[in-house]
């Protein structure tokens, strides 16, 4: 029982982390029809401007902070203004290659100029374990699940509880009205892109102590937060929320009680039964998005 | 106070308007009728700002307006009602409502005239916390019109008003436009169901291949014989298509 209540907690943990690369995807397809396929490299990235922060002399709390600047301008701003702006009028399929491009850009350029080996992460949160139910729980899985909560939870009330929230809805749920409106639709989007870098941001600085930070770390996250977002439904915040968790507690058990060399397959299996039984996925709604 | 000079404008490279000029009075109401692909709607996005205008002037309250942005067109006062259903659907009925006057920079106001508003439509007020979407269509169009009375318009474009009403719905929505009309706002509209526009209008005017055929009192069009066969007859279905 100890070993479970475990498993399901380090499962949530993990779970929590797939779903914030998760919203972002949902909320960039929602806002601009972009299917970012760099999203696991858009994970991978922020840890190494960290260790480049600190590399440089920077105490922690600065090289985190830093890493966000840095994501916000180059993953969000960036990565709208010049990937997919120029790509977006030719229609979606370009823009998915172009952000697979973007994706193998990224890993290549971290091995060539940063570094082929995983690098060490320093753990941001005590690597102490509570005793609860006489299982040991990590306070680090605590901390991720609490933050991790928190940021979809802030995002979730700024959507809601402010009017530049429900702009964003608006031309997120029906663009060409929002434009009518008078809704500044091309800002909305900017700051979709913008929540999008900060989350992956905040994913990387969490998930990366687990790990190491290494180049290819963005394959397993990308594919993980894709098959969430479908999970869930794809055009729902909720739903990449319950995917992310579910995909996490599943890879955890199967990891357990299966195999941990059949670890990776779960979330493929959860995929292909959740696209058989339930196509709009858990919490979507069939109609999802009228062209 | 609304007036096209000779506009042409389309699609890339397909010109649907082809020297639009007609005049709108202040405080009236203009139907607008026409075959399918006469350019009835590409109107209207050409004076809201949403089409290519290549030649011609647009002037509102005797200033150029052409290639005015939808925001710019807002803050001169003119609201935009578009064919089909386009309610923000997951939003509740309030805040679609408050969309109408996202623009407003003095947002204090918007909320009063929200209540205002609300007691024009006494259903919205009743729904005001129900999801958009879960309106029925004729709901949703009366949230559609409140939603453009936000910020005070002095002229509604306003497309397809009946489209998916039940015959009494479509009545009320027309005895609404008549009293906005009645209280000083002009309106200009494009109606399928023509006879019962023009009944209620003051002018009536015909397009066809993005010209201007007609433009004349509604009561005369309605009388007229040829617009009669051609745009009021018992089987004549007209739609507008994809444009």
């Amino acid at each position: 029982m100890s070993e479970f209540i475990q498993i399901i907690v380090s499962g949530l943990s993990a779970g929590s982390i797939y779903a914030l690369a998760a919203v972002g995807f949902t909320l960039l397809w929602q806002a601009s029809q972009t299917i970012n396929f760099a999203q696991g490299e858009f994970v991978m990235l922020p840890a190494f401007f960290v260790l480049g922060a600190m590399g440089l002399g920077a105490p922690m709390w600065l090289a985190i902070a830093v890493a966000l600047g840095l994501s916000v301008l180059l993953l969000g701003a960036a990565f709208k203004k010049l990937i997919v702006e120029p790509m977006l009028p030719h229609g979606t399929l370009p823009l998915i290659i172009a952000t697979i491009a973007l994706g193998l850009l990224m890993k290549e350029s971290v091995k060539e100029f940063y570094s082929a080996q995983g690098q060490p992460f320093p753990p941001i949160f005590p690597t102490e374990v509570v005793r609860v139910f006489g299982a040991a729980i990590s306070v680090a899985d605590i901390m991720n699940l609490a933050v991790s909560f928190a940021a979809i939870l802030t995002l979730q009330l700024f959507l809601q509880r402010t009017r530049t929230g429900r702009c964003m809805q608006a031309t997120a749920q029906n663009r060409g009205v929002a434009e009518i409106l008078g809704v500044n639709v091309k800002r909305m989007v900017m700051y979709t892109f913008l929540i999008n870098a900060a989350l992956a941001a905040i994913a990387s600085i969490l998930i990366t102590p687990i790990y190491l930070a290494k180049f290819s770390n963005g394959e397993t996250l990308g594919l993980v937060a894709f098959i969430a977002a479908i999970v869930g439904g794809f055009n729902q915040i909720r739903g990449a929320l319950v995917g992310g968790l579910l995909i996490g507690v599943i890879d955890n058990l199967s990891a357990f009680y299966v195999s941990s060399e059949y670890r990776a397959a779960a979330p493929l299996i959860l995929l292909i039964v959740i696209i058989m039984v339930r196509p709009q996925g858990i919490m979507g709604t069939s109609e999802g998005r009228t062209v | 106070m609304l007036e096209l000079k000779d506009i042409y404008g389309g699609y890339d490279k397909i010109t649907i308007l082809n020297g639009t000029s007609f005049k709108v009075p202040r405080a009236s109401i203009t139907t607008m009728i026409g075959p399918n692909g006469a350019g009835k709607s590409t109107v209207f996005r050409a004076i809201f700002g949403l089409l290519n205008i290549r030649s011609g002037q647009i002037l509102f309250d005797g200033q150029d307006v052409t290639r005015h942005t939808p925001k710019q067109m807002i803050n001169h006062g003119v609201t935009y009602v578009p064919q089909g259903r386009n309610v923000i659907p997951q939003l509740s009925v309030w805040h679609n409502l408050e969309m109408g006057g996202v623009t407003a920079r003095d947002q204090s106001k918007v909320r009063a005239r929200m209540e205002t508003v609300m007691d024009q439509f006494p259903m919205l007020r009743e729904y005001k916390n129900r999801k958009a979407i879960e309106l029925s269509g004729g709901q949703q169009q009366q949230l559609e019109i409140a939603r453009s009375l936000l910020l005070d318009p002095k002229l509604i474009l306003i497309d397809e008003p009946s489209i998916g009403l039940s015959p009494n719905l479509v009545q009320d929505v027309f005895v609404t436009l008549q009293r906005l009309r009645d209280q000083g706002v002009t309106i200009l509209m494009v109606e399928q169901n023509a006879k019962a526009a023009l009944a209620i209008s003051d002018y009536g005017l015909v397009l066809e291949l993005g010209q201007t055929q007609m433009h004349d009192d509604a009561s005369k069009l309605l009388n007229d014989p040829k617009v009669g066969q051609l745009f009021l007859g018992g089987h004549f279905h007209e739609e507008e298509g994809a444009a």
